[in-house]
This record gives C-alpha cells, structure tokens and sequence, in this order.
C-alpha cells in the first residue's frame, strides 16, 4: 500500500516562528521561492499566452496581500505551510491548467470581476456579465 | 581504364581542393582576434553601462502596477517616496531579477533600500545582462 503512494513527502514542521518578524521573515522567503519558481509554472501549464509573468507575481503578491493583517505567528506558520503545499503541487503537475486558470489568474471574482483587467486571453470579453449582475442599468 | 579514370579523378579532386582550401595562416589569425575580443569581454565583467541600467530599473519600477510612474526617479527610495511596503519590495527585487538574468541573494536584496541602491548593484554585478 505504501508503495503506492509515490509523491508521499514527510514533512515535520519544526519547532515554528518564536516572534512575529521571524514568521513575517518565513513569509518573505516564501515568497521569493514562489517567484522563483513561476517560470517553470508557466512553462509547464504553458501559460504564455494567458498573461505575463510580472502580472502572475503581482497576482500572488496579492494572495499574499489578503493575510497581512494577521499578526499571530501561528497563524503566519500555518499560512506558510499551506502556501508551500500549494506551491508544492503547481510544480508537480499535480494541479491542472484550469485549476490555475480558475484560481489565480482569473480568481475568486470570476468574469463578473473587471474582466479588462484579465490581460491578453480575455481581451474579446464584454463588460456583459459584470453589469447583469451589478443590476437592470 | 581503371588507372586513367583514377588519375583524373586525383587529378581533379586536388584541383577541386586547391581551389578551395583556405589558407590557414590567416584563419588562425581571425580566429585569435575573435578569442581574444571574447575573453577580454568575459574578464572585464559586465557589458551594460550605468545610463543602460538606470535606464532598465526605471522603467521596471514605472511599469509595476503599484508604483506612481511621477515619482520615480534614481534617488527615489523605496519605502518613503515610492510608499513600498515589504513585501512590494521583494516584488520589485524579483522583478530586477528577470530583467537583468541575476539571482540576487535575500542579504542583498534586504540590504537595498532605495533605486540608487539597486543600480549600484546591478552596475557591480558581473553576471547582469
């Protein structure tokens, strides 16, 4: 059974952030190493025509954005954690281009967002379903 | 038969090769200038001049979206002009990354504070493109 879980990594935790500018330290460095690291994502799911790779760092500098008001170290720990298994399966392949597509490049606002902003794919969008949904304007 | 075809075949295959044959006295010479314009490139480390690298980081800085394109300028520091918190600093480190081919250690990049700093840099560096 166990021969069969190829990609099983044993990852401990350590001992964790004792303060809150060293947790704030392991987010930067994750940070960097995600950066690092979106040339391969882009080769790989081949994004290249989807957007940019300056506008795929914005775009996860502001995931990173949405917690940064945190300020217990814990929960910077575990946001870390989580980020680098995230970050763990966009370069196993483990994840798919749509899930990509859907979760970072589009994100959460979908097309009802402000579809212009999407880059270079979108560009033939209508602003259609952000004013449906906005009202009877 | 066999012979005189031979023989005009030697014949003309050493005047094929006469004709062709490239002198190499002067290929070595040639080919000596262009190694020693190469290393003597390679040993004086970077190609890019200061104008080209200011040049280069500010439209960097200007072209990232959090940025206001007025104030940047080659003195602007990052935290009290340009209003950068930390972790758009590291964005912008990553991005002078791509731009210039670097890898810059997290010292370094902690170290640089304003656009001065990272021109600095970037000039002494001997691998930047």
């Amino acid at each position: 059974m166990a021969g069969l879980i190829k990609n099983l990594r044993v990852t401990k935790t350590g001992p964790g952030s004792r303060s809150l500018e060293e947790a704030q330290q392991r987010a930067t460095d994750f940070f960097r190493e995600a950066c690092r690291a979106l040339p391969s994502i882009m080769e790989r799911y081949n994004l290249y025509e989807v957007i940019t790779l300056s506008d795929l760092r914005s775009k996860i500098a502001s995931e990173f954005r949405k917690h940064h008001h945190n300020t217990n170290p814990k929960v910077i720990d575990m946001l870390v954690f989580k980020g680098r298994e995230e970050l763990q399966y966009c370069i196993d392949h483990s994840k798919q281009r749509h899930h990509l597509l859907t979760q970072y490049i589009v994100g959460r606002e979908g097309l009802t967002g402000d579809v212009l902003k999407l880059g270079e794919a979108f560009k033939g969008e209508s602003d259609f379903l952000k004013n449906f949904y906005r009202g009877n304007n | 038969m066999q012979a005189a075809r031979s023989s005009t075949l030697r014949a003309l295959h050493s005047a094929v090769l006469q004709h062709l044959r490239v002198q190499p006295a002067q290929i070595g010479s040639t080919w000596g200038l262009f190694r020693a314009i190469s290393a003597e490139a390679h040993a004086q480390g970077t190609c890019l001049s200061r104008s080209q690298v200011a040049d280069r980081v500010l439209s960097v800085l200007k072209s990232s979206a959090k940025v206001d394109p007025l104030t940047v300028s080659e003195t602007a520091s990052f935290q009290n002009d340009l209003q950068l918190d930390t972790l758009d600093q590291v964005e912008i480190m990553m991005a002078i990354e791509d731009e210039f081919a670097l890898e810059i250690p997290d010292a370094d990049a902690d170290n640089m504070k304003s656009t001065k700093d990272v021109i600095e840099y970037v000039v002494s560096h001997p691998r930047a493109k």
